[in-house]
């Protein structure tokens, strides 16, 4: 059984090219072996905050929303690009955030499940979830609510076949997809869309 | 059947709002002070020998805090295998995923280089992969008194079922139809990839598992690592589905906990999702072989059954393979020989025997109804079985009515027609299938306090897998309480401060932990009645371990029948199913909303086990080709039909209100009627799961 690591991951990718001098993100130790690891200075505005952070080049976007943010809505289900659960919107585009290194979001915009409801207000979609009992058990959920809302932000009123095409990234292995497509055309149906960010 | 107020009508889950703000806290999402991360090291090789592993390189790096292989661990994993000893890290190793050792490192990226500096000389071994293969002489042994798994009575043998005779029954028939159905390894796949934090504060350990039954696997740690159980505390507050592969304690859990006592430190050990794959466990690929006698008139004579399952080399579950006994029959014989292979482990997956052998038996029994030239709902009604193995009533029984109620609401009469009709090259076909899962009542607990506002705390030892477990539970305390849902919350997941229950497997969390709920309000209400109303800081508490069963000349079953339309593109051998009706007895449904959410869900899965998903080998290496969702082709959105829902609702005694069991049943009759529908649409048969375009394309050819 082979293993690709993060590590050969970026040096195949190229991506691990900057040594960086600024502060490491809090809650993480810097000894010898991390050390060595090169480093990134970015700047990324996630939910509306801008953050400034020296990342590891090897470090993926899920890793630092994840683990150096703490905005843990965000899941790894695969790691690998397949399930959708680590899905975020890069400057309002959804992306798999396990398969985007953090530098490569240097100077732009993130926006995580936690950035749906600010003010604790629900966006539709989240309500709707609710009301057709979107998640079983919850893992993909996040994941399905960022494309739902990439698809309603610029189609705010989708068929049920488009639904399940800009959704269709997105695994639940609990296979409640019918609920799923459900919530999304109840909450493009109602008036409320659009009330929130 | 008497309505009731809050049992029975749809509710949203208790807990939604956590769900869909990501406010949820899943194992993986907790990070503890000083926390280190580690990874496993697996075999390349599917039986090797380990003749010597160097740690040097590893210990050498700077990060690295400890290291376990199977020189300085023997801890036995007791679920791990029921039958031989298995360690955390095993020599010889038995499949290409088999742990060699674990590492815990400051971070995961240092823990990942570690593994990879491990040197490992393997002297590898022979190797087998099909059940069949390897009960030949002079195959390999994979445990100590060979590959042939012991049957329940400890013997070398197949487990042996029957009654009748068999040959008489053969002889009576006026026609045999002998033939030979199989189904292969697929993985549970849930969203959550594996992970489990230890933490040790003196002589206690505390273990937040991903787990579908914190008493079990706190009950497992205990005894296998030899710690007393109250030094051991269990948490699993939200968890991302297992479906069957996280009933027990599992290594990592037990690995874990070992690294964090070396280390002095706790420690997440996180599986990636090719590991989940390949080193946890599936469900068991079976051969089945067929002979079934019938009259004329379509009666059955005669049902003779063999079976072989492979369960990977080490043996966690039954491997039984389940169907037959659906059918009434004067003389059945039935043997399933468990067979060991170093392929990855398979044990329970969702309705652990039923689906693969549901989709043997359901398949040959359609065929016979076309050979008969019957329709096969009026063969399944003439011959199905109205008493359990032909011998017990059921305490309620509602197969007959999921049968014509779900023809009836698909439209049956007018979809099916002779098989092969229609001009194509796409062509349309309805296939059906029926199944049945236990629902017996059982041993569990709760706890219920009230105090002077009239708010109620439940404490349930259930973990929420997603199938609303946690609202079920309010929903039946409110009911019998008589108070509003909003007024009971509900606390679990967290053996420091539940009661033992029954896990999240067998279908059993509703029939036991939500009849103890029931038996918990009524020791409330009698201390109420006793005491009076709770005042100012005063509680009143209630609970219950009650240990009820059905009368023992009786069995409690749950029922369904399963209706699709496909279409298949014959010149492109493509399924898309069109339409599907899942009809279920289920007794008293208590929500129906998230009720029909887990039908939909295991119908789905059965969809994607008919048609797509196989761990597929390397026969000449020995490993998994295809780990991971993409390769084994789990089904998606653009995959997935609306699957219709009806429930038929039958009075029963036992059980919370009468409610029977739901989360298996739903997918057991999907996968055959899947393959009924695709015979019906194109009028071939394939007999070998999953129904691949290939395939398709090779008989339609």
């Amino acid at each position: 059984m082979s293993k690709i690591s993060r590590r050969e991951f970026v040096e195949t990718t190229g991506a691990g090219l900057v040594v960086a001098t600024s502060v490491p993100l809090a809650a993480q130790e810097a000894p010898a072996a991390v050390a060595a690891a090169p480093r990134t200075s970015i700047k990324l505005t996630v939910n509306g905050t801008e953050h400034r952070a020296e990342v590891e080049d090897r470090w993926t976007l899920v890793e630092v929303l994840r683990d150096h943010l703490g905005l843990t809505g965000t899941k790894i289900g695969c790691d690998r690009g397949e399930c959708g659960a680590c899905t975020v919107l890069l400057d309002g585009k959804p992306v798999y955030s396990c398969s985007q290194l953090a530098v490569w979001a240097d100077g732009r915009a993130v926006q995580t499940v936690e950035g749906l409801a600010p003010n604790e207000h629900l966006h539709p979609l989240q309500e709707a979830f609710i009301e057709h009992d979107g998640p079983q058990c919850g893992y993909c959920t996040s994941g399905q609510l960022m494309s739902a809302k990439a698809l309603l932000d610029h189609n705010p009123h989708p068929t049920a076949d488009e639904v399940r095409h800009a959704l269709t990234g997105n695994i639940c292995r609990c296979s409640n997809y019918n609920r799923y497509v459900e919530s999304v055309l109840a909450a493009s149906a109602s008036n409320t869309l659009g009330r929130t960010a | 059947m008497i309505a009731l107020k809050t049992v029975g009508h749809p509710a949203a889950r208790v807990d939604a709002l956590q769900r869909v703000t990501g406010k949820a806290t899943y194992t993986g999402d907790l990070h503890l002070p000083g926390m280190l991360y580690a990874r496993v090291l697996r075999s390349p090789h599917p039986h090797a020998r380990i003749r010597s592993i160097d740690l040097s390189k590893a210990l050498a790096l700077p990060g690295v805090k400890a290291v376990l292989t199977h020189e300085n661990c023997d801890i036995i994993w007791g679920s791990g295998d029921t039958k031989n000893k298995r360690y955390l890290f095993n020599n010889p190793v038995r499949f290409a995923g088999d742990a060699v050792a674990a590492v815990a490192a400051i971070d995961r990226h240092v823990a990942e280089d570690a593994i990879r500096l491990i040197d490992v000389d393997y002297e590898t071994l022979p190797f087998v992969l099909d059940p069949e293969e390897a009960l030949k002489p002079g195959a390999v042994e994979i445990q100590p008194g060979g590959n042939l798994s012991p049957n329940n009575k400890g013997e070398q043998k197949p487990e042996a079922y029957g009654h009748g005779n068999i040959e008489k029954g053969l002889s009576d028939a006026d026609q045999v139809f002998e033939d030979h159905y199989s189904s292969a390894h697929i993985n549970n796949a849930q969203l959550e990839i594996r992970v489990s934090i230890a933490q040790w504060e003196g002589e206690k350990l505390t273990v937040y598992a991903s787990t579908q039954g914190i008493s079990m696997c706190r009950i497992e740690i205990a005894h296998d690592l030899k710690i007393p159980l109250e030094n051991v505390r269990v948490v699993c507050k939200y968890m991302g589905g297992g479906f069957g592969n996280k009933n027990q304690v599992h290594d990592f859990d037990l690995m874990a906990a070992m690294l964090a006592k070396k280390a002095g430190a706790p420690v997440k050990l996180e599986f990636t999702r090719k590991e989940d794959y390949v080193a946890v466990h599936g469900r068991w690929p079976t051969k089945q072989y067929y002979k079934v006698g019938v009259k004329r008139d379509g009666t059955l004579t005669a049902i003779q059954f063999r079976g072989y399952s492979g369960m990977g080399p080490y043996r966690k579950s039954s491997g039984d393979i389940a169907g037959v006994e659906m059918y009434q029959c004067p003389n059945v014989e039935k043997l399933v020989y468990t067979v060991l292979t170093n392929k990855a482990v398979s044990a329970n997956f969702r309705g652990p025997a039923y689906p693969q052998g549901v989709f043997g038996i359901e398949s040959l029994m359609d065929h016979i109804a076309y050979e008969l030239k019957m329709d096969p709902v009026d063969f399944r009604v003439k011959n199905m079985t109205r008493k359990y193995h032909d011998e017990l009533p059921y305490t309620s029984f509602g197969l007959e009515d999921c049968v014509l109620r779900g023809a009836e609401a698909f439209g049956w009469k007018k979809l099916w027609h002779a098989p092969g009709a229609g001009d194509g090259p796409v062509k349309r076909g309805v296939g059906m299938a029926m199944g049945a899962f236990g629902a017996a009542v059982g041993r569990s607990s709760a706890v219920i306090h009230m105090d002077s506002k009239g708010d109620y705390e439940l404490h349930v030892g259930v973990t929420d897998v997603g199938t609303a477990a946690k609202t079920t539970m309010a929903l039946i305390a409110a009911e019998e309480l008589g108070v509003p849902l909003a007024k009971v919350a509900v606390v679990s997941g967290d053996t420091e401060v539940c009661p033992y229950s029954v896990g999240e497997s067998g279908s059993r969390t509703t029939t036991h932990t939500g009849y103890a709920v029931v038996q918990a309000v009524k020791d409330l209400k009698q201390q109420i009645a006793d005491k009076g109303m709770p005042e100012g800081d005063e509680i009143r508490t209630g609970s219950a371990t009650p240990d009820p069963a059905q009368p023992k000349d009786s069995a409690r079953y749950s029922f369904a029948a399963h209706f699709a339309e496909v279409e298949v593109d014959t010149e492109l051998g493509h399924v898309r199913v069109v339409k599907f009706l899942a009809a279920h007895d289920s007794g008293r449904i208590i929500n129906p909303l998230t009720c029909a959410s887990q039908v939909k869900g295991g119908s789905t899965q059965g969809i994607g086990m008919a048609l797509h998903e196989e761990l597929l080998y390397d026969p000449t290496h020995g490993v998994a080709l295809n780990a991971g969702y993409y390769g084994a082709r789990v089904m998606t959105h653009l995959d997935t039909p609306e699957i219709d829902v009806l429930f038929v609702e039958t009075e029963d005694q036992y059980g919370p209100f009468g409610a029977k069991s739901i989360g298996e049943s739903s997918i057991i009759p999907s996968v055959g009627a899947i393959g009924n529908a695709i015979f019906n649409a194109t009028g071939k048969r394939i007999k070998d799961l999953p129904i691949t375009r290939e395939k398709l394309l090779e008989v339609l050819a």
